[in-house]
């Protein structure tokens, strides 16, 4: 079941097409990771969900309908461009913001005092931001984005900013968020962070989608399909003109490990039954999938390289 | 239009703004302001009283002295025959209880007239001054008639004596005559002008600041996610007028209350006299510091309070006689209209301005303060020709009308101008509105430099 469907939609700012015809669905009670270089075209994208934007053609549904002002209280926005109002209180300033996402006054005093004890920063309600560390502020931040309970959260870079323990709380915080129930469109530049917490990705480029998926699909389908091999012989393996180079050879007194780089179209079968012919003795064999960074830089160089539009 | 989350972000904007120290101040300092302006010259007339001026006079004309009148403010003893020179001494060791010391020659028989001195540590006052000369003048003159021995002099002076005095009478329509002091009207007329035209300029600036402040600080795309654009514009604009209504209600009635608990304590024959001199000086001294005014147009604005001869009484009839409610309710109209499109230019400025300080800052701002300025020098020359072609159709021409209408209302308008003048002000407060939201929903969300002219015209066009 999918929460948002993104139909064909197609921006531009006067000359400049920011996004042309980008069809994406996100399934619902999933994590998305949404990647791409600084100005492929994310965060219009995200400010189109978010009715921010208002797209020249295409549509976007959301819980199977065309999404309405009204469905933006059920989102939760953490822009990467952080703010707040610096000499408002905390507690006030929450508040206000909460309110805007259609919650009554009482009902956001009540969630946000959770959230603050949650958090342990009971003490700041009555401090004015200005008053606040960077961090700090982050944190204020991504409470007033998820007080409200959204069914979607997107967050813009949500570990910018933190410090690693911090940052650990807000990953921990994201995957309690998806086991209630919530879907999560997360855009980050953190390819570890993605491979930790995605279940799906989508890549823009130059204002295209280049490809979505499964997390672990898209690693395997877009990797160089690369092979770990662990074995032990007096002399190195060499190349095999038809079948694998050898990337690198680790020699620790007659134990190998050897990267080896497969050529189009050969199977690892061939590749087992080459090696088992050569006499040498294989400790271990393991295909290795490839880094989402990896897949990213490879993704982004075939899909035109970088773009440096106006934004 | 969802108008639960319109009165939040009103409330918000309010709220922020009315707990303010800033605001407070303002509030409270405001009235105390006013009332000590209209109440100041009546004050200063009581003390100023007490410390009348002793003067004395050594008289070797003889001639001189039976003139010289002591009143309120001069007293005047007579030292005829002491030495100059020892009394010279004794007002500069003080010895003596008189402040000046004023020397008049005798007679000379070829000129006839006298050589006036005055000897004092302090200068005396232009008024005192004055005051002396003419006496001297009166006494050298009537001298000099007297000389010519005519007879039954003292009845043929009282025959020419002459003492013109101008009475401006207004007719209504229904032919009504009553005694009114011109001078009033435009003191009116200008105090008016000059505030609505802050007013506006002050709280639309306000809308401008608020604008760029959620742009800087980047809360803007946080708040545009939650609610439309158009709902945090007008939620802002509406919001900021609320705080605007709130500050001049509360200086009404603290004025009011000010200004009664102040005339308690003052005779109103000094009021009455006091009035007339405050219109003049507010007139006078706002006309050289805000605009520059010639000294022809000073003179003019003095002479017609001056002129007055018919003083305090017409002064009060006319006070008397203002339509305060029209007056006031116009003043309200007017602001809310002006602030409203004025605040919605502002507010579509400061999204396209990163910073106020900002090199492209200045130029997005000056086209939409030049006509608020226009509007307010038009309005100088409405409060003293409230009817020439210029006022009127300053008073018709949205930019301008709610500063120059307002400054024409005391003299009276006729209620078709008003009318279109009005309803040309709306027309263009919601085509600037509907303009002004389409460049702010853009404007917000481009970081970076300030925008140009350029610029604004493409996000106009933009989806």
């Amino acid at each position: 079941m999918a929460l948002i469907q993104c139909e064909e939609i197609t921006k531009r700012f006067g000359n400049h097409t920011a996004l042309n015809n980008v069809s994406l669905t996100f399934p619902e009670g999933k994590i998305f990771g949404m990647l791409g270089p600084n100005g492929a075209g994310k965060t219009t994208l995200i400010r189109i969900i978010n009715r921010i934007t208002i797209p020249n053609s295409g549509r976007v549904l959301f819980d199977g309908h065309v999404i309405t002002q009204r469905d933006v209280e059920r989102i939760g926005y953490l822009p990467e461009e952080r703010g707040l109002y610096r000499k408002m209180e905390v507690g006030e300033q929450a508040l206000y913001l909460a309110q805007l996402k259609g919650m009554s006054a009482k009902e956001a005093r009540v969630e946000l005092k959770k959230w603050f004890k949650r958090f342990g920063i009971e003490g700041w309600w009555k401090k004015k931001v200005e008053e606040l560390s960077k961090g700090m502020a982050q944190k204020v931040q991504f409470i007033t984005t998820v007080v409200h309970k959204p069914a979607l959260m997107i967050l813009d870079e949500p570990f910018s900013g933190f410090d690693p323990v911090n940052s650990d709380l807000i990953r921990q915080e994201i995957l309690r968020l998806k086991d209630e129930g919530a879907t999560i469109i997360l855009s980050t530049h953190n390819m570890e962070s993605v491979e930790e917490l995605c279940d799906n990705i989508a890549l823009i480029n130059k204002s295209n989608l280049v490809i979505a998926g499964g997390v672990d699909e898209v690693r395997r389908k877009y990797g160089n399909n690369n092979i770990e091999l662990i074995y032990t012989a007096n002399q190195p393996l060499e190349s095999d003109n038809l079948l694998f180079d050898i990337i690198s050879d680790d020699n620790n007194m007659g134990r190998h490990t050897a990267v080896l780089s497969l050529k189009d179209g050969v199977n690892q079968n061939d590749v087992l039954s080459a090696l088992i012919s050569r006499q040498v003795v294989i400790n271990s064999f393991k295909e290795l999938i490839p880094r989402m960074n990896d897949v990213f830089i490879k993704l982004v160089a075939e899909s035109g390289g970088l773009s440096y539009s106006e934004k | 239009m969802n108008f639960r989350i319109i009165n939040v972000i009103i409330g918000r904007e309010y709220m922020t703004r009315v707990k303010k120290k800033s605001f407070l101040l303002v509030t409270f300092l405001g009235p105390l302001f006013f009332a000590l302006i209209s109440v100041a010259p009546a004050l200063l007339m009581t003390f100023s009283k007490e410390e009348a001026k002793k003067i004395a006079v050594v008289d070797e004309s003889g001639i001189v002295l039976p003139y010289l009148e002591s009143n309120q403010q001069v007293k005047y003893a007579d030292f005829s025959g002491y030495n100059v020179d020892s009394l010279k001494l004794k007002l500069k060791t003080k010895e003596m209880e008189e402040d000046v010391l004023l020397y008049i020659s005798a007679l000379n028989p070829e000129t006839k007239t006298v050589n006036v001195v005055s000897y004092s540590q302090k200068p005396l006052g232009p008024e005192l001054k004055t005051s002396i000369q003419n006496r001297i003048d009166k006494s050298v003159e009537e001298y000099r008639i007297k000389s010519y021995q005519i007879a039954d002099l003292d009845k043929i002076m009282e025959d020419v004596k002459s003492n013109v005095a101008i009475t401006t009478y207004t007719m209504d329509e229904t032919g009504n005559e009553s005694i009114t002091s011109s001078g009033v009207y435009m003191a009116i007329s200008m105090i008016l002008g000059m505030i609505i035209y802050l007013f506006i300029t002050m709280f639309s600036s306000m809308v401008m600041s608020s604008v760029i402040e959620e742009k800087s600080n980047r809360i803007v795309e946080v708040l545009v996610s939650s609610v439309k654009s158009t709902e945090l514009m007008f939620g802002k604009i509406i919001g900021i007028a609320l705080v605007a209504l709130t500050q001049f209600l509360l200086w009404i009635v603290l004025t009011g209350v000010l200004v009664g608990i102040g005339s308690q304590f003052i005779d109103m024959s000094d009021m009455t006299e006091a009035a007339v001199q405050t219109s003049s000086m507010t007139g006078g001294m706002d006309a050289t510091s805000m605009a520059g005014l010639s000294p022809e147009t000073m003179a003019q604005l003095a002479d017609s309070t001056a002129t007055e001869t018919t003083g305090g009484a017409a002064v009060f009839n006319t006070l008397a006689r203002l339509d305060y409610p029209t007056i006031i309710l116009s003043f309200l109209v007017y602001f809310i209209l002006g602030y409203l499109l004025y605040a919605s230019m502002f507010a579509a400025v400061g999204s396209a301005m990163e910073s106020e300080t900002d090199a492209n800052a200045g130029q997005l701002q000056i086209p939409v303060t030049i006509p608020l300025l226009i509007g307010f020098f038009i309005s100088l020359i409405a409060f003293k020709s409230p009817d020439s072609p210029l006022a009127v159709w300053g008073s018709m021409i949205p930019f301008t009308s709610p500063i120059v209408m307002t400054a024409r209302i005391p003299f009276g308008v006729p209620g078709w101008q008003i009318a279109v003048s009005i309803l040309l002000l709306i027309a263009t407060f919601a085509l600037f509105a509907w303009l002004s939201a389409k460049i702010y929903r853009i404007g917000i969300l481009i970081f970076g430099k300030s925008a140009s002219w350029k610029d604004l015209w493409r996000w106009l066009k933009q989806k």
